[in-house]
């Protein structure tokens, strides 16, 4: 199905039209981050209507746009967002793969600082895995740690 | 966008009166939806993802933010089965998610405890 051209519509417009035209698509992967060395381990789960919207093209705004509302609420005197029209007439972005998308979904969902600098210490703060990789049962959740086994190499990134 | 369009200022019954109908508009639900206790998604509209922070702490990422944070009053609303119930988390600021907790009711030997429950959650404000 072809996306109608969607740059000045309402965001909100978007997705009503995406829930009633797209399938939604449940991601088999999971992004596990650490925000801080005293919190366990956070897993982000994509939702399935977004990532159709994703991997369709033509709906989402580009991540900056989210970045210059992060910007705008990161202000001490931040009361209401004045720029969310950018979220509306910036050109939408092109279709992505599943792998594109968990890469936006980090850049907007995960704190700056884990994503940013994810390889600087002796392990990664942050790893794309496979929902099987994870626990099978959520006995300990409070102790879940990425593993110490992980370097911080191509062979994590890859 | 080619979909068909009424614009109207105003709904009017022939009895009962008339709504203006920006009530409408505002007042439906922005954001909804059901998640398992691990924060994954199985209805939902207007969110990108779920996050499961710690047991019964969850961090529910919109795709159109909202106008106001949540310390604002922009947003609101929460509901869970069983015994549990939901609250505002301490740092529920940005306009764009909300953290919200699975606690047990508080008992009378001290407050609640965080625990993993599955939620369903609308949401209402003004979109940014």
């Amino acid at each position: 199905m072809e996306t109608p051209q969607f740059q000045g519509t309402h965001l909100f417009d978007r997705l009503c039209w995406a829930k009633e035209n797209l399938e939604p698509h449940q991601s088999d992967y999971r992004v596990v981050y650490e925000d801080s060395v005293d919190e366990c381990a956070k897993i982000l789960v994509p939702d399935p209507n977004w990532m159709a919207c994703a991997l369709q093209g033509g709906i989402l705004p580009p991540v900056q746009v989210y970045w210059e509302l992060a910007k705008d609420e990161a202000q001490p005197d931040f009361v209401k967002h004045t720029r969310g029209h950018l979220l509306h007439n910036t050109k939408p972005v092109e279709a992505m793969t599943e792998e594109q998308a968990l890469e936006y979904l980090i850049m907007k969902d995960c704190p700056q600082h884990v994503w940013r600098d994810w390889d600087s210490g002796n392990k990664p703060k942050l790893v794309i895995c496979r929902k099987e990789q994870l626990p099978a049962t959520r006995e300990w959740r409070n102790a879940w740690k990425i593993s110490e086994e992980l370097a911080t190499d191509e062979t994590v990134a890859a | 966008m080619a979909l068909g369009k009424i614009k109207a200022d105003t709904l009017e019954h022939s009895t009962a009166g008339s709504l203006d109908t920006k009530f409408v508009v505002r007042g439906s639900a922005k954001v909804w939806l059901r998640s398992t206790d691990a924060a994954v998604l199985t209805q939902s509209f207007n969110v990108s993802s779920g996050t499961d922070n710690n047991p019964g702490n969850y961090t529910y990422a919109f795709t159109n933010s909202f106008n106001y944070s949540a310390d604002h009053g922009g947003i609101g609303a929460m509901a869970g089965p069983d015994n549990a119930y939901f609250r505002k988390a301490a740092n529920n600021g940005p306009a764009g998610s909300l953290q919200v907790r699975g606690v047990t009711a508080p008992g009378t030997g001290g407050g609640p405890a965080g625990v993993d429950t599955e939620c369903s959650l609308t949401i209402h404000g003004d979109l940014a």
